[in-house]
């Protein structure tokens, strides 16, 4: 079952045959694994570039992910919050700005 | 004069629309939609206006009426008035229950959603 | 009777939205019956018109007529009231059905008693009504008759929660945007009607030549339906109503969202097909589309709130659909071939997905009584069904294979690239963002240590959800199955349907 677009297709049963053999893959990578690790010293915790873990590691809200990515954008979208303004005059304004903008396309056109 | 109920009701549009941009009150937005409700139901009543034309009533014509106006704008807007008489009541009962909530009809002050 | 289908499938959930609240009175579960009796009668009436539309051609239905297809007098002057269903409106039938089991299936435990569940179902019914007459109706005043039908079900069942602050409000400034909308469209009708002395979709678009007249209708239409449609910057009202109405309703609204895109498509490709087939209008719409997309992705970023974060992310996929109905009118063939079949294949895989996260927040919010990212947190330990579904729709809202979501969007970004490489750029870039965005809100509300007890969904919400994920997974497995069975018949009635579509209502 595929769908072409002209260009290129997609197939999806294709997709996940290719999907299952990757993990197959992972999974064989996996089984080479050491068996004979032992249990409760630091070779169970997660190795993440040489730091520390913090024991208490407070819980990371949803809202902080992400945080430098909506740091760097802030300027745009600071901008766009006080967009939304939610006054219902300024609703009605930007409807006036579209009808406008769509008379003078199909009059023009 | 023969276009001016279509300048008067396209007057009444443009000043229903200057209502909604200026004004802060909910309850005068209410009445600027009202406004623009009435502009366009002037213009589809007078689009079926003949000069000289009686109602479009067959049984009840005088015998010597020569035309009618046409019946079809009428009923359009009929059903236009009876349609801004639903969203108007529904948009004065909004208006009526933000005001136990918030205690102000200010449309500036009324912005909980936003953003 | 099934020849009555198209007509039957608007009267009857009128009937029931207004005779359910009689049986309100008399008895809980007889209202409980007749509901669902009601829904599965309308259902089945829209697969069957559905059905008829793909095997058999254009579905003319003449309301006060002796005979179904006197449509026209002797003179070839249409007179009389007509229901027209061609490919696209069956399929906008279907994806009406689809959303009205579904939300109704999932009604029944989400409200309880005291939270005005009669008065909730009967405005479902009639939206759902209003949807159906919308993309049936073969007659422009009825059209816009239906259009406010949907507006003030819509709006009614946004705000009928007057017990909180924020539903009135978001009620409140729909409503206003809705009947500015309605009343645009209005004026155009007029307009037609004083150039034409017709209503009947057919015979305007026979007759319309091009004029001056005719474009400022044109103008007005497209105005009113973009707002309808949530295009940017007239969407501010689509966030406010998805966030805040009942979860049940959104799916509905959703559909009613996509049955202005469905109007943009007949008023474009139908209406106005012979005489203005610029491609500016095309250009205009694709690139409202694409700052659609942009804008409504980048606000998703920044909410805190669960319902508002899924609502951006809603309006996002209607700018997608908006730019591939402009690539479409830019195009008409070729490459519009491919992107409009993306547009509308997308529309049923954003109706699952964008319904299913809805339901999943509408849950959340039932459990735990609040939807701030910033308190929420560690729901996946009690909420196990909810996590995974959840899960599920933002992949397929991002448009991640094997989802139903990247085999529309497949679609749009190929034809867009073919229209455009930089719309195509930056509408790849925003599902991007949008990926980043429901990983945000899933890990933000389910992952982590638990923080809070939380109940279960009841049976009767999560088989709701099973069902639409069950659409997101087969339509995503299967797409080619669906796009040759109901999506290309709606695609050909866009491109090459005109013709087809005239004929079958003026005769010859």
């Amino acid at each position: 079952m595929r769908i072409g677009s002209g260009e290129g297709f997609w197939g999806p049963i294709v997709w996940v045959i290719l999907a299952l053999g990757i993990l197959a893959m992972g999974f064989a990578v996996w089984l080479q694994g050491r068996r004979t690790y032992k249990r409760g010293t630091e070779q169970e915790e997660p190795f993440l570039s040489g730091e520390k873990l913090s024991k208490g590691g407070g819980a990371v809200a949803g809202i902080h992910l992400y945080w430098g990515f909506a740091e760097a954008l802030r300027p745009l979208l600071s901008r766009l919050v006080a967009f939304h303004s939610g006054f219902v005059g300024d609703y009605v304004g930007w409807l006036l700005v579209v009808l406008v903008v769509s008379l003078l396309v199909v009059m023009l056109s | 004069m023969g276009n001016m109920p279509f300048v008067v009701s396209m007057i009444l549009v443009m000043v229903g629309f200057l209502t909604l941009i200026t004004r802060r009150n909910l309850i005068k937005l209410a009445i600027g939609i009202s406004i623009i409700e009435m502009g366009v139901n002037l213009f589809l009543v007078s689009l079926g206006y003949v000069k000289g034309g009686i109602a479009p009533i067959y049984t009840y014509a005088p015998p010597g009426a020569k035309e009618m106006v046409f019946p079809t704008p009428q009923a359009l807007t009929l059903t236009a008035i009876v349609i801004g008489l639903a969203t108007t009541a529904l948009m004065l009962a909004f208006a009526v229950v933000i005001y136990r909530h918030r205690g102000t009809l200010d449309a500036e002050k009324i912005r909980e959603l936003r953003g | 009777m099934l020849i009555h289908a198209p007509i039957l499938a608007i009267a009857v959930p009128l009937l029931g939205a207004f005779s359910l609240l009689g049986l309100a009175y008399l008895s809980r579960t007889l209202r409980n019956i007749w509901a669902c009796l009601i829904s599965a009668f309308t259902s089945a009436m829209a697969v069957a018109v559905a059905i008829r539309a793909f095997t058999e051609g254009v579905v003319v239905y003449t309301l006060g007529a002796a005979s179904p297809t006197e449509s026209v007098t002797a003179g070839g002057f249409p007179i009389r009231i007509v229901l027209v269903v061609d490919g696209l409106g069956a399929f906008m039938g279907l994806i009406a059905a689809l959303a009205g089991v579904v939300a109704l299936v999932y009604y029944f435990q989400y409200l309880k008693e005291e939270e005005g569940k009669s008065l909730g179902l009967s405005l479902l019914l009639l939206l759902w009504a209003g949807i159906l007459g919308l993309v049936y109706t073969g007659d422009l005043f009825n059209f816009f008759v239906f259009l406010e039908i949907t507006s003030i079900a819509a709006c009614a069942l946004i705000g009928y929660r007057t017990w909180e602050s924020r539903p009135p409000e978001a009620a409140f400034k729909t409503m206003a945007m809705y009947t500015l909308g309605g009343l645009l469209v209005l004026i155009s009708v007029g307009i037609l009607y004083g150039e034409y002395d017709a209503l009947n979709i057919a015979y305007l678009s026979k007759a319309i030549t091009g004029s001056l007249l005719d474009k400022l209708a044109l103008g007005l239409l497209l105005g009113g339906l973009l707002m309808k449609a949530g295009a940017v910057p007239a969407h501010m009202w689509a966030p406010d109503a998805y966030g805040e109405a009942p979860a049940t309703a959104t799916i509905v609204l959703v559909a009613n969202t996509q049955a202005a895109i469905y109007a943009i498509l007949r008023v474009v490709f139908t209406l106005f097909g012979g005489a203005l087939a610029a491609p500016g209008i095309g250009w205009l719409i694709a690139s409202l589309g694409i700052t659609t997309v942009l804008v409504a992705v980048l606000m998703a970023v920044v909410q805190r709130h669960l319902g508002r974060l899924v609502a951006y992310g809603a309006v996002s996929q209607l700018g997608y659909m908006l730019l591939a109905v402009g690539v479409g009118a830019v195009a008409r063939g070729g490459f519009g071939e491919v992107a409009l079949t993306g547009g509308i294949f997308h529309m049923i895989n954003d109706a699952a997905s964008v319904g299913l996260l809805f339901f999943v927040v509408g849950a959340v919010r039932r459990a735990t009584g609040s939807v701030d990212l910033l308190s929420l947190g560690g729901l996946g330990h009690t909420l196990r069904w909810e996590a995974g579904f959840f899960l599920l729709g933002a992949l397929a809202l991002a448009g991640i294979p094997p989802l139903n979501g990247f085999a529309s969007k497949f679609l749009i970004y190929e034809s867009t690239f073919r229209a455009s490489p930089i719309l195509a750029a930056l509408a790849l870039l925003a599902s991007i963002l949008l990926l980043a965005v429901v990983v945000r809100a899933f890990q933000g509300a389910f992952l982590g240590p638990k923080v809070r007890e939380a109940s279960p969904a009841p049976r009767g919400m999560l088989v709701a959800m099973g069902i639409l994920a069950l659409v997101i997974v087969v339509f995503g497995l299967f797409p080619g199955f669906f796009i040759e069975r109901i999506v290309s018949p709606a695609v050909q009635a866009v491109l090459t349907g005109r013709e087809a579509y005239l004929a079958a209502v003026l005769g010859g």
